[in-house]
């Protein structure tokens, strides 16, 4: 994980006790795989178990076949949407390397070998009337699902959807029918620029229309959220992404250091990924914090 | 299910777990035995896996490495991979024995399986010290000490690098911990037999090897290591070659069971460490991708004796067949003198 912003602090969400389902191993079938714009892939896989995860928890996916040996380790992906109805969940994921190359070259009816669902769900205030989601780039596949499951209950949804180009947009076509405002934005017009999402967004902090913020995918955007949010009591959880191993805590390959001689970081994998963020006071290093 | 079913259910014999087959069962010495050869890698391993397989199928649970105070371990990136391996600079954090002991090991213990506690130091006295603490906690079943710790006493060199400094932290830790000890060797010496054989006459009951080499991956357009300090251990099939030759060293120099381990995924790779001498061993990165690769091997060595009619997995112990230098026999036969005191075929560093 790269440096997290200057003058944000991160907090560990307190344990939840809970909807979700324990962890499973699964060998899960590929039921669809197909290409959303260039490098850029939707996977669904069937697992009743993992299907019946909450929004923010995600899965670690060995992108390669049975007994292939490279690359070794499992890839952690955000759930983009639950299906429970068919016991089926989905994936949207970037190429970036050898192992998204070689998961996106996988096809329907062969068996992905997952563990899941993992990690701490966002926090979903219950009495929520309006809730921002804020993603960049494929890091909004870790808000869409929560985004579903706020608008089930009733609560008005806003997006900012931030990519580079405005074909890489993710989730545009299932933020329309949940009734949400969506500010879609791309650097290619440079609408991308934290000035000006920031017009969409401190409307609705200052006016009250929303109560909880979820950021993904931009250390600019968790910044500019965290400060338009901290005056008006609004709620900023994050989901943070790291190279992980095991996905369950054990390896702790994916905290981000120390936070002192004798105290590690929180891990991503079993603290996270979903954390909130606060102003960190005067001087703070933005190295995170415990709680 | 029908009642048809349910009936013939109880006529038919219930087929043998292949976890507790008796023809698994091993004997790591000093009271040590196991239901099967099979444990986690120290590091590779946590009871949340616990969550996903029946731990209680395993021969042993394997500690990540405790030290006495605790520990952040290093910065990130912690992960870097590279061609059938993984490079981590984890740095072993670590919440110290006392958090240990009340909060850690207890979600060992709670499984029927003898719990293996994994002890560090960063000077001989550290790891006396957690010897001292260990012994006598009930379900604590052996020590396992990771001599591959920088000795902050000799300017941060591998303990495990020096026979000395290994004999001397063995011999501490059997001093004051009355039971099964362990020495996990690191590979990153010269001649890793010199440090089994010094390990085995300080009193270790078992030898584990080999722990991650010393290794490096850097990006090139940053021109920065992949990992938060410039070198990393390695793991994974890409070092099982070096660390099964390893092991046969090893397990023809020492007289103590061996523990192999490095790079093994399945029951194929773990029957070469146990051809090469290996009397039980260990998986740790193929844990990662495939968290039910321990309990795959342990079913494919089942089925690897009975499809080879073996007795028993100690028959298979140290039973590589080769020719030295063109003979047939082993190459302590070799070495024998042989009637006139002279050894039968030159003698020669094997390559």
């Amino acid at each position: 994980m790269s440096v997290f912003p200057p003058g944000v602090a991160l907090q560990v969400l307190p344990p939840q006790a809970g909807e979700r389902p324990p962890p499973c191993v699964a060998a899960a079938p590929i039921t669809a795989q197909y290409a959303l714009a260039p490098d850029h892939y939707l996977l669904r896989l069937r697992d009743a178990r993992i299907a019946r995860g909450a929004p923010g928890q995600f899965v670690m996916i060995k992108p390669t076949r049975a007994g292939e040996l490279h690359p070794q380790l499992p890839r952690p992906m955000a759930v983009y949407r639950y299906l429970p109805a068919s016991d089926e969940f989905e994936i949207v994921y970037r190429v970036m390397g050898v192992g998204t190359r070689v998961m996106s070259e996988r096809v329907a009816g062969e068996i992905a070998e997952v563990v899941g669902p993992v990690g701490q769900p966002f926090r979903l205030r219950e009495d929520l009337r309006g809730l921002l989601v804020i993603g960049r780039g494929i890091g909004t596949c870790s808000l869409t699902a929560a985004a579903e499951r706020a608008a089930a209950r009733g609560t008005q949804v806003y997006a900012v959807v931030s990519a580079r180009r405005p074909e890489f947009l993710i989730g545009l076509d299932l933020f329309g029918p949940l009734g949400a405002e969506v500010c879609a934005v791309h650097d290619a017009d440079g609408s991308s620029a934290p000035a000006h999402v920031a017009e969409f967004v401190a409307p609705l902090v200052q006016a009250g229309r929303v109560q909880q913020i979820l950021v993904c995918g931009s250390h600019r955007l968790i910044d500019l959220a965290v400060r338009l949010a901290a005056p008006h009591d609004v709620e900023v959880q994050v989901s943070l992404e790291a190279h992980m191993a095991c996905g369950l805590g054990y390896c702790h390959g994916c905290s981000h250091g120390a936070v002192g001689e004798s105290e590690e970081a929180p891990l991503v994998c079993r603290d996270g990924p979903v954390f909130r963020c606060r102003r960190a006071a005067r001087g703070h290093d933005g190295q995170g914090e415990l709680p | 299910m029908s009642e048809r079913s349910v009936a013939s259910q109880e006529v038919v014999p219930q087929a043998p777990s292949p976890y507790s087959d008796p023809r698994l069962a091993v004997d790591l010495g000093r009271g040590l035995r196991l239901q099967n050869p099979v444990m986690p890698a120290s590091g590779c391993f946590g009871p949340e896996m616990g969550a996903l397989v029946d731990l209680n199928q395993l021969g042993a649970l394997v500690t990540k490495t405790i030290f006495y105070h605790p520990r952040a371990g290093n910065p990130s990136p912690r992960l870097a991979e590279t061609p059938a391996g993984m490079l981590n600079s984890v740095g072993i954090p670590s919440r110290g024995i006392d958090y240990f002991l009340a909060h850690i090991l207890p979600a060992y213990t709670r499984y029927r399986v003898p719990t293996i506690v994994s002890i560090g130091g960063l000077s001989i006295q550290e790891y006396w010290d957690l010897a001292a603490r260990l012994d006598g906690v009930p379900g604590v079943a052996a020590l396992e000490v990771n001599i591959s710790c920088p000795n902050l006493e000799a300017g941060g060199l591998e303990i495990g690098a020096n026979p000395r400094h290994v004999a001397a932290v063995v011999e501490g830790v059997v001093q004051r911990f009355d039971g099964p000890v362990i020495a996990k060797l690191t590979p990153n010496v010269t001649r890793i037999a010199d440090i089994a054989r010094a390990a085995e006459e300080a009193g270790a009951t078992a030898i584990s090897a080999v722990n991650t080499l010393v290794a490096m991956a850097i990006d090139v357009r940053s021109r920065r290591p992949r990992t938060g300090t410039p070198t990393a251990g390695i793991s994974g099939p890409a070092i099982k070659p070096i660390a099964l030759r390893m092991v046969w060293e090893v397990a023809r120099t020492v007289r103590v069971p061996v523990i192999g381990m490095g790079g093994i995924s399945n029951a194929e790779d773990a029957l070469e460490f146990i051809l090469a001498g290996a009397t039980a061993i260990a998986i740790g990165t193929a844990n990662f991708p495939r968290p039910t690769a321990m309990h795959e091997t342990i079913r494919g060595l089942r089925d690897f004796l009975d499809a080879e009619g073996i007795g028993h997995i100690r028959e298979l112990v140290g039973a590589l067949r080769y020719e030295p230098f063109g003979a047939v026999g082993t190459l302590d036969a070799a070495r024998e003198p042989d009637g006139d005191g002279q050894p039968r075929t030159p003698p020669r560093a094997p390559r």
